[in-house]
């Protein structure tokens, strides 16, 4: 793959491979980098991409192949050693010290002597704040180097976060490579934007990987896209001579079958599973009242200062509310987390690591957490049940690898996301299933899957309500939309005779 | 959904003065909030002088007020190690046996009543090296093996008073000789007593650490995340043991001066000081997870509890019902700091 006539690659990759236990998760990548290039890398979740990026960035050792910075061969043995030879990192998770200052979280790795540590290893802050606001300058943000990361949008803390990446890379002097591992999948569409803005120029001072499970995305952004499948690199294409429908075939090993929603207005008669009334909480929102019925899916949209994730929370019990009423299946008493999921409410937080899983826990044990079913006879739960139901849950929700007795933590995100879903799916009486940013993480490929899978429960008559990533995302699986702006419902649509376009619904949001 | 054309659309056209608007309240709040915990925590300071100066007269003098510094000398100088070992999220319960160990090899090596040798400053020397090693020991069984620092220290407090029992023997008391030092901890010089001008000092030295030293700065980090650290390629190994030697350092410093103020050497110099040290770092704000707090909220902290044990002696309530009132006071102040960042998902450890 090398060009003998350019100058050398800012990275060079052959047959890099490493695997954990029996799971062969990068099988001999060989792939090459020109200073100026913005590469895409995508594949399904678990092909593997964190593994390759993680192997880049010192924190996994490969088992077998070459690596190679600016021609020189390398061999890291932790991530100060990657950092040293100039690859700056954005990891899939967050990796920010919420408790520090930007500028801190920025100049994290200057070296004693050099910026803004004397050689007695003290900080002269000011220099450091200098420091900061320059790197930041660097990719046109204007953040004050002096607030703390707990303080940031999602979208800023991206930008510390390749903003250090950056810094990192330039420590080196030489043409700076950044690798940003799924940086927008937490985002907002609105967000977004100003970051593929941002990563655009970055073409200007040196080389970028990008990963992302947003097709059009990548397209707009890249220069050159490759795809991973099962641990290996299958192809390597310039964008020009590709289309987003056959990278998702390059990705899934199939065309797409997203089916076509027959949609229908909601029947005079039927009562509302849940109903929320003039809910509002100080700061957050106000009089929101939403029906959800039994069949339907209802998506609220809204950007991230919309508070639509705390009226979500809020009917699930997870946050409060001042005044208003959340009725739950007839239910309208004081409302509990407890209460709710006795009454079959279900709840897939955005939050996963924190809120949604038990990461050191088996998957099997995962699912059957809150309601056993058939895994339980009585009080007592039989593991090898619980195994063969979880078994059942892996094939239906294309789950990989189909190791259900593995600790959670150790799935790729996207699988660890299912597993989740199947958590609340395992319940044989679910009315209602609230779903905060399901698709956040999944490759189009599992998330046409996990959609499936949701108006599957939806048809036999669980009311969902869906905090969906994109418009796109609500108009392709709701039946209703409503629509919040600051806290305010902006809009409500059934789409059994509404037919709002994008922008409409885009205006109200903003 | 990959192939809707319209998905092009939400790339044009954002207004970003609305997000940098609410940005700007963000960061007001921010500032806000960083100024209101300590001036709570300073309030309830003026609350209890108002409430003592009218419960009794001999409380507002300056006697008793430097009464009140001398008691807070000690504790301040091991919460300020105390405070950094919390930062990191561990705790460090060894304080006292430390404070023994130090107090016992520092009398038998100065002039004292057995006789023996007279090392003068040397014993300074050799006893905050015991204090060293235990820290130290502390240090890197608790990062090398991973276990909880709550278990290693509270067997190192066993450790320490061990050596210091030790060394005690069963030999008269060592009661201190040299004229200059005896009284030399509450003797006022420009207006303080001494070991609070010690105290001051290391204050001084501990919070240049924290906020401009590579150590500080990692100390926060890794009780924010240590999978961070790591990944960061930060030497979270290093700076761990260099906190607990840094804390037992100063716990061995505060074990040496309890015993010029105790006047004789005894094992058990360091009595009541780890319930005074861990609440007065609590109540100051210091998250007990580690990250977030700093050395001067201990202080005040520290003068909180003081002026409390203080008040009430002089108010004459009994000692031990003094006990109870520290105790609730402890837990009020920890649900009063909690309060404010409820929410029904979060989960107390
Ligand atoms: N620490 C680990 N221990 C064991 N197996 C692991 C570990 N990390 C990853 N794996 C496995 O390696 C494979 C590749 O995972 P990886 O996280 O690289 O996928 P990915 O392409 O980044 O997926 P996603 O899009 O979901 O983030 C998966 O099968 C995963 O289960
Ligand atoms: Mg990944």
């Amino acid at each position: 793959m090398s060009d003998v006539t350019t100058p050398p690659a800012v990275l060079r990759l052959d047959a890099v491979s490493k695997s954990f236990g029996s799971n062969r998760a990068v099988r001999g990548v060989s792939l090459s980098i020109q200073p100026g290039q913005v590469i895409g890398l995508i594949g399904e979740n678990g092909a593997g991409k964190s593994t390759l990026l993680k192997i880049l960035s010192g924190n996994y050792r490969h088992d077998e192949g070459t690596i190679a910075v600016n021609g020189r061969e390398v061999q890291f043995r932790g991530p100060a050693d990657a950092l040293r030879a100039g690859i700056g990192v954005v990891h899939q998770e967050q990796s920010l010290f919420t408790n520090l200052t930007i500028a801190e979280n920025i100049e994290v790795n200057t070296p004693i002597g050099r910026g803004g540590v004397n050689r007695l290893g003290l900080y002269n802050w000011r220099r450091l704040y200098a420091d900061a606001a320059q790197a930041l300058d660097l990719i046109g943000s204007h953040l004050n180097p002096k607030t703390r990361v707990s303080d940031l949008s999602f979208v800023d803390r991206q930008m510390v976060e390749i903003a250090r990446a950056i810094r990192v890379s330039a420590a080196s002097h030489t043409t700076p490579l950044v690798i940003l591992d799924e940086p927008t999948a937490i985002l907002e569409r609105t967000e977004t934007a100003i970051l593929e803005r941002e990563i655009s120029k970055l073409r200007d001072i040196g080389s970028v990987i990008f990963v992302s499970h947003r097709l059009d995305e990548v397209m707009r952004i890249c220069d050159r896209v490759v795809v991973m499948r099962d641990g290996e690199l299958i192809a390597d294409r310039s964008v020009d001579d590709v289309t987003e429908e056959e990278l998702f075939r390059l990705m899934v090993g199939r065309e797409t079958h997203a089916a076509v929603r027959n949609r229908r207005s909601i029947e005079p008669a039927t009562k509302p599973v849940i109903s929320i009334q003039d809910l509002t909480r100080a700061g957050s929102y106000t009089d929101v009242s939403i029906d959800a019925y039994p069949g339907r899916v209802l998506a609220i949209l809204g950007t991230s200062g919309s508070g639509r994730e705390a009226v979500a929370r809020a009917i699930f019990g997870a946050e409060g509310f001042d005044s208003g009423s959340v009725s739950i299946a007839g239910y309208s008493g004081r409302p509990s987390i407890k209460k709710a999921v006795a009454l079959g409410v279900g709840y897939v937080p955005a939050e996963r690591k924190t809120e949604g899983m038990v990461g050191e826990m088996p998957a099997d044990q995962n699912i059957t957490l809150t309601h056993p079913g058939s895994a339980a006879i009585g009080p007592f739960e039989l593991p090898r049940r619980r195994l063969s139901l979880a078994r059942l849950w892996f094939e239906k929700l294309d789950i990989r690898p189909r190791e259900p007795e593995h600790m959670l933590q150790d799935f790729s995100g996207g699988n660890q996301q299912k597993v989740v879903l199947a958590k609340w799916l395992n319940s044989s009486d679910l009315k209602a299933l609230v779903l905060d940013h399901p698709l956040r993480g999944l490759d189009p490929g599992a998330a046409e899957t996990v959609n499936a899978q949701i108006r599957s429960v939806c048809d036999d008559g669980t009311a969902i309500i869906l905090i969906p990533d994109t418009i796109d995302e609500a108009l392709d699986i709701a039946d209703d939309i409503v629509v919040m702006r600051d806290g305010r419902i902006s809009g409500v649509f059934d789409l059994g005779h509404d037919n709002p376009a994008t922008l409409d619904l885009l205006e109200r949001m903003l | 959904m990959v192939h809707n054309a319209l998905s092009k659309q939400s790339a044009v056209g954002i207004d970003t003065t609305a997000i940098r608007i609410r940005e700007s309240v963000i960061e007001r709040r921010a500032r806000f909030r960083g100024l209101a915990e300590p001036l709570s925590l300073l309030m309830a300071l003026a609350v209890l002088i108002v409430v003592f100066s009218l419960l009794n007269e001999r409380f507002l003098t300056t006697s008793n007020f430097q009464n009140v510094l001398t008691q807070s000398a000690i504790p301040l100088i091991v919460a300020v190690g105390a405070t950094l070992v919390i930062l990191l999220g561990s705790i460090d319960l060894s304080v006292e046996g430390v404070m023994g160990a130090t107090g016992m090899t520092w009398i038998l090596l100065s002039a004292n009543s057995r006789g023996g040798v007279d090392l003068g400053p040397w014993a300074w020397v050799i006893a905050l090296g015991v204090a060293l090693v235990l820290g130290v020991a502390s240090g890197l069984i608790f990062t090398a093996l991973k276990v909880p620092s709550f278990i290693v220290t509270l067997g190192m407090w066993y450790v320490g008073l061990g050596i210091a029992t030790m060394l005690y023997g069963t030999d008269l008391l060592p009661r201190l000789e040299d004229e200059g030092l005896k009284g030399w901890t509450s003797r006022i010089s420009f207006g303080l007593p001494n070991s609070f001008w010690v105290a001051l000092l290391v204050i001084g030295l501990g919070i240049l650490v924290l906020r401009s030293t590579r150590i500080g700065r990692v100390t926060l980090a890794i009780g924010n995340s240590e999978t961070i650290v790591r990944s960061a390629g930060l030497p979270a190994f290093r700076v761990k043991v260099a906190v607990f030697a840094i804390a037992a350092l100063l716990s061995g410093l505060g074990g040496i001066l309890a015993t010029v103020q105790l006047d004789i050497g005894s094992p058990t110099v360091g009595s009541g000081v780890l319930f005074i040290v861990i609440p007065a770092v609590v109540i100051g704000g210091t998250h007990l997870g580690g990250g977030k707090g700093g050395i001067l909220r201990t202080v005040l902290g520290v003068f909180l509890l003081t002026i409390l044990n203080n008040g009430l002696i002089l108010s004459g309530v009994e000692s031990s019902y003094q006990s109870a009132v520290t105790g609730a006071i402890l837990v009020a102040a920890i649900v009063f700091a909690a309060w404010s960042q409820r929410d029904r998902l979060r989960v107390a450890k």
